[in-house]
């Protein structure tokens, strides 16, 4: 019950300097944070750690457009704003828009979705189809690192004491057909059971890029570069016989713990119907 | 001509205070020197308390237990009968169960005593589930059977005859779930002392009750304690006997502590530790001749109560009695058994029993009529009672029963015999169809024998003061009583006052429940408002009056035979979906009913009701998951336990049909309840059509409807 320092720091400089020396957390929307250190009626969350508010700083706010065409998304970026800004890649507007309730949307941030590495948050799902990565912050200096790298599994992440998620960072992609579908408890302001992307690029019969990515159905959001590798390079023609294997190694690399059959089940009638779509040379575009 | 017509939609009197958030809840109080305190719970659904470990208590604090109930006190809460323990004692049977108060001026001292609080346990074998009880898992906790309460009912011959002669006999299981309240304003009360008498302040839907209830604990009579209702935010019957359950301990420390003491649970508080609906496995077996015609209905019926009885009693009696549904079978017998498991006690929820068997007889004869191929609108209709038909209680329905019409009317709105044969079984879209009713008021001659209400109109100047201890909780009947008094009076609404009841100034009308209050407490204004109106000349003066109970319609509560109700409401429900064939997400596209609640206090009010109700029975259908585990409930937040949102369903269309009630006031019946009874079922029948499933069990979220699909 020791009092814990609150701060507000002006600057990221401040911010990094707290860091390092207090170990602060960062509190952006809290959308989280609050929710777990709630004590009940009447009393103050409880962090047990030094709380910093870093709402304010510039420095890790805005969406923008790289030369390569990658999409920088500074950290204290809204579910909100991603929802609505145009050069956002498609999955992950999709995954922002369905995000908790309007309220919520407009406060909670992509930095704490992806530092919370809850398995059921809504956008590390598509970032990880997309090979993002997470551009992390100290006062020593910053570094990237892929997302996927990046989310060790459920609540765990590589972040170091004394850093701050900066940014993330959508490398370029032009897919001949994309998919998502989160499925929650209802229709809106829900977690999420279940959620997948998947996306294709199909050039002159051949499957030349081909991805897809699981949330809610295991420890962290899972792709298996194993099986994806099944489908890249071949012909669009093979793709029917590659099928039932290509789904039972898909299989074996999700792992859901609660309502295992449903989520097993869903998740090869979805990307069936997306193979069936390239297999059956379906309009480009997005696969319903 | 009165200034307020009963039909006007008028805007409700408390809507204004609510929406600006100026109506105070019993979280917004504070008195001075006023205490906080924590309910030290069992952790375990059944043991042996061995020690409790309570960490050094500062100055002003307290740990209040069964111990300072005083000697001439006795440590039970008096609801139906006295079986509800205020404080666990020696051992304790469910998870959650009151073990002690923390009381104190600071919270966040009160959290680290309640942290810090230890009880050491001899664990032993819980019952959770009504299977578990019947197999006295972990021996009885109930007698020698866990059989809390059980009655039967039977009219026609002898089923074991009919069973003989049949052609064929469908049997099935269909079993509901935990339901949880989820009312805005979680539970709260605050105790203190006003002129030498303990008063309560309560979220409540019955201040009488409470008063009846807690009195004992401190061997005082009722009237020796004030009941305040203070505005309350929902209940849905979660607020008829459980408050009870907080000022009960509540009463014990303030009789120690004397001063303004404040326990407000929190959600996850109001979620775990609070009574649920009473989750259900019915069992029918059902002779047939060899067209596929019922010949007679036998029904076996098991409510999970927990551990105590509350009014789980009452609760099974209603569902007995529901559980032909809308029906006049040939013949037919009823059981109805209530277990003791250990879980959270289940109590009072909206619809109070019915729900349950009226979704089961639904259901079934939708997998009866289904295998006969029979349209189950067309086969249901076939055996609507009708007005002196005979119930399940031999006794008879004493209005005109227009479900026909109203059927027409639903089908009609939503081309349901078209889309019917249309969609066919298993095509991804699916129509379904339900009928409902809900008997008004207590159970047979109960409002006569039991509650007696009374209700009183007093006259200064020229307003006029409602005096009754019905409470409103959201459902609006401070707006309709005013509405029933205005109209009989002849004077403008504005002249009427209602405030929340004090039971040290308002006649007891009884409780505000079993969609009585319009319907009873609601005549008794109204006649006492035409007494009024004639000697309106007089000065200032009141009118006192008792309930009456109309002649003619007699009731055994020892044999449960004749007149259960005097009066239904009815319903008819369509519900159309179109289920996804990757995910088995239902996105439900048209809903239709129509009621028969008599005549209509406002369309307003009751149109908002229908809604609420209509999607709170389709939430319990679909999405509404409350699991125990070992005891312990899994879902404690409004993320993990989710009722629908106005996304999750699409507009409504509703029709009344106007059938007004020879003893209601302006012919008005009850109507909380019916709107919830019904929807489920038609919501079920239509997800079973579109994909070609049986289900047996609800809710059905996606993973149910997963496993329904492997059995196809």
């Amino acid at each position: 019950m020791a009092a814990v320092r609150n701060y507000v720091p002006e600057t990221l400089d401040e911010a990094l300097l707290l860091r390092k020396a207090e170990g602060a957390v960062p509190l952006a929307g809290g959308t989280d944070i609050m929710v777990q250190g709630k004590r009940g009626i009447g009393l103050s969350p409880e962090i047990g750690k030094p709380v910093m508010v870093i709402s304010s700083l510039k420095e890790l706010k805005g969406i923008t457009m790289l030369p390569d065409g990658s999409v920088e998304i500074g950290a204290l970026t809204t579910a909100a704003e991603i929802a609505e800004s145009l050069i956002v890649p498609w999955h992950v507007r999709m995954a922002a828009s369905g995000m908790g309730a309007v309220a919520l949307r407009n406060i909670a941030t992509i930095g704490g979705n992806i530092g919370n590495a809850s398995p059921k948050g809504d956008l590390p799902q598509p970032l990880i189809l997309l090979d993002a990565e997470v551009v992390l912050i100290s006062f020593d200096g910053e570094r990237r690192v892929l997302l996927d790298a990046f989310i060790q599994g459920s609540k765990k992440t590589d972040l170091h004491d004394d850093e701050i998620i900066k940014s993330v960072v959508i490398p370029p992609h032009d897919f001949t057909y994309s998919y998502y579908r989160k499925i929650g408890m209802r229709k809106a302001n829900a977690i999420s059971k279940l959620s997948l992307s998947a996306a294709a690029v199909v050039k002159d019969g051949l499957v030349v890029d081909f991805r897809a990515s699981s949330g809610a159905a295991g420890p962290k959001v899972i792709r298996s570069r194993e099986a994806e590798s099944m489908i890249i390079r071949r012909p669009v023609e093979d793709i029917p016989e590659i099928v039932p294997d290509f789904l039972e190694a898909w299989d074996h690399a999700i792992s859901p713990h609660a309502m295992p059959k449903y989520r097993r089940n869903s998740t090869a009638r979805m990307l069936t119907r997306f193979l069936e779509a390239i297999v059956n040379e379906e309009e480009p575009g997005i696969v319903e | 001509m009165p200034l307020t017509s009963i039909d006007d939609r008028v805007v409700r009197v408390d809507a204004e205070a609510k929406a600006r958030g100026e109506a105070m809840y019993v979280a917004d109080y504070s008195f001075p020197d006023m205490l906080y305190a924590y309910m030290v719970r069992s952790s375990v659904p059944r043991g042996r308390i061995l020690d409790i470990h309570v960490p050094q208590l500062p100055d002003g604090y307290y740990f209040i237990s069964a111990k300072d109930i005083p000697e001439n006190g006795r440590n039970e809460l008096w609801m139906i009968q006295k079986d509800w323990r205020c404080f666990a004692d020696g051992d304790v049977r469910y998870v959650g169960e009151t073990i002690g108060l923390l009381v104190g001026p600071d919270r966040n001292i009160l959290k680290y005593l309640l942290d810090n609080t230890k009880i050491d346990y001899e664990e032993e074998t819980p019952a959770v589930t009504i299977d578990d009880a019947i197999a006295l898992k972990g021996g009885p906790i109930y007698g020698e059977d866990n059989i809390l309460c059980s009655l039967y009912c039977e009219k026609g011959r002898p089923m074991q005859e009919i069973f003989n002669e049949a052609d064929s006999v469908f049997t099935e299981t269909l079993e509901t779930g935990f339901q949880e309240h989820v009312h805005l304003d979680t539970n709260g009360a605050i105790i203190t002392e006003e002129d030498g008498k303990y008063v309560i302040y309560v979220s409540a839907q019955c201040p009488f009750y409470v008063r009846k209830s807690v009195a004992g604990l401190l061997g005082l009579n009722p009237e020796d304690i004030v009941i305040r209702q203070v505005t309350t935010g929902g209940a849905f019957g979660g607020k008829e006997h459980f408050p009870d359950v907080l000022c009960g301990p509540l009463l014990v420390a303030e009789s120690v502590i004397h001063k303004p003491i404040k326990l407000v649970f929190d959600r996850t508080e109001d979620m775990l530790y609070s009574v649920k609906r009473h989750p259900s496995k019915i069992t029918f077996r059902t002779a047939l001749d060899k067209e596929g015609s019922i010949l007679g209905i036998e029904g076996t019926i098991y409510y999970n109560c927990g551990a105590y009885l509350s009014s789980s009693y009452v609760v099974l009696q209603r569902g007995v009695f529901h559980a032909n549904g809308v029906y006049d079978f040939p013949a037919t017998y009823l059981k109805g058994m209530g277990v003791a498991t250990n879980t959270f006690p289940s109590d009072a929820f909206r619809g109070f029993g019915a729900p349950q068997t009226l979704f089961a007889i639904e259901t079934h004869l939708d997998h009866i009529a289904r295998k006969f191929g029979f349209d189950p609108a067309e086969y249901k209709s076939r055996y609507f009672i009708k007005k002196g038909g005979e119930t399940v209680t031999n006794g008879h329905i004493v209005e005109d029963v227009k479900l026909p019409e109203m059927l027409k009317q639903i089908a009609d709105a939503s081309d349901y015999y078209r889309k019917a044969a249309e969609y066919g079984i298993g095509s991804g879209k699916g129509i379904g169809v339900s009928f409902y009713n809900h008997g008004g008021a207590f159970t047979g001659n109960g409002e006569q024998a039991i509650i007696k209400a009374h209700a009183r109109l007093v006259k200064t100047g020229e307003r006029v003061l409602i005096e009754v201890g019905s409470t409103e909780m959201g459902q609006g009947f401070q707006t309709a009583l005013r509405k029933i008094a205005a109209n009989a009076l002849g004077i403008d609404i504005e002249m009427i006052d209602y405030p929340n009841p004090d039971t040290s100034l308002v006649p007891d009308s009884g409780p505000t429940a079993a969609s009585r209050s319009t319907m009873i407490v609601g005549k008794i204004i109204e006649d006492c408002a035409k007494e009024m109106r004639e000697r309106w000349d007089e000065g200032d003066f009141s009118v006192e009056k008792e309930y009456v109970h109309p002649e003619g319609h007699p009731w055994d509560q020892s044999t449960f035979r004749g007149d259960a109700y005097l009066g239904y409401g009815w319903g008819a429900a369509i519900v159309e979906v179109e289920v996804d064939r990757l995910t088995n997400e239902v996105k439900t596209v048209g809903i239709w009913t129509s009621h028969d609640i008599g005549h209509a206090i406002d369309s307003l009010i009751v149109h908002g009701q229908v809604n609420g109700g209509v999607i709170q029975s389709l939430g319990y259908a679909s999405m509404e998951k409350m699991e125990n585990r070992n005891g312990h409930f899994r879902q404690e937040s409004m993320s993990d336990y989710v009722v629908p949102t106005s996304m999750d369903f699409p507009k409504q269309e509703w029709f009344l049909v106007d059938n007004p009630y020879q003893w209601g006031p302006q012919g008005a019946k009850g109507m909380g309840e019916l709107v919830f009874n019904g929807a489920d079922a038609a919501y079920v029948d239509a997800v079973e059509r579109a994909l070609g499933i049986t289900v047996t069990k609800i809710p059905i979220p996606g993973e149910d409807i997963e496993e329904a699909l492997e059995n196809v």
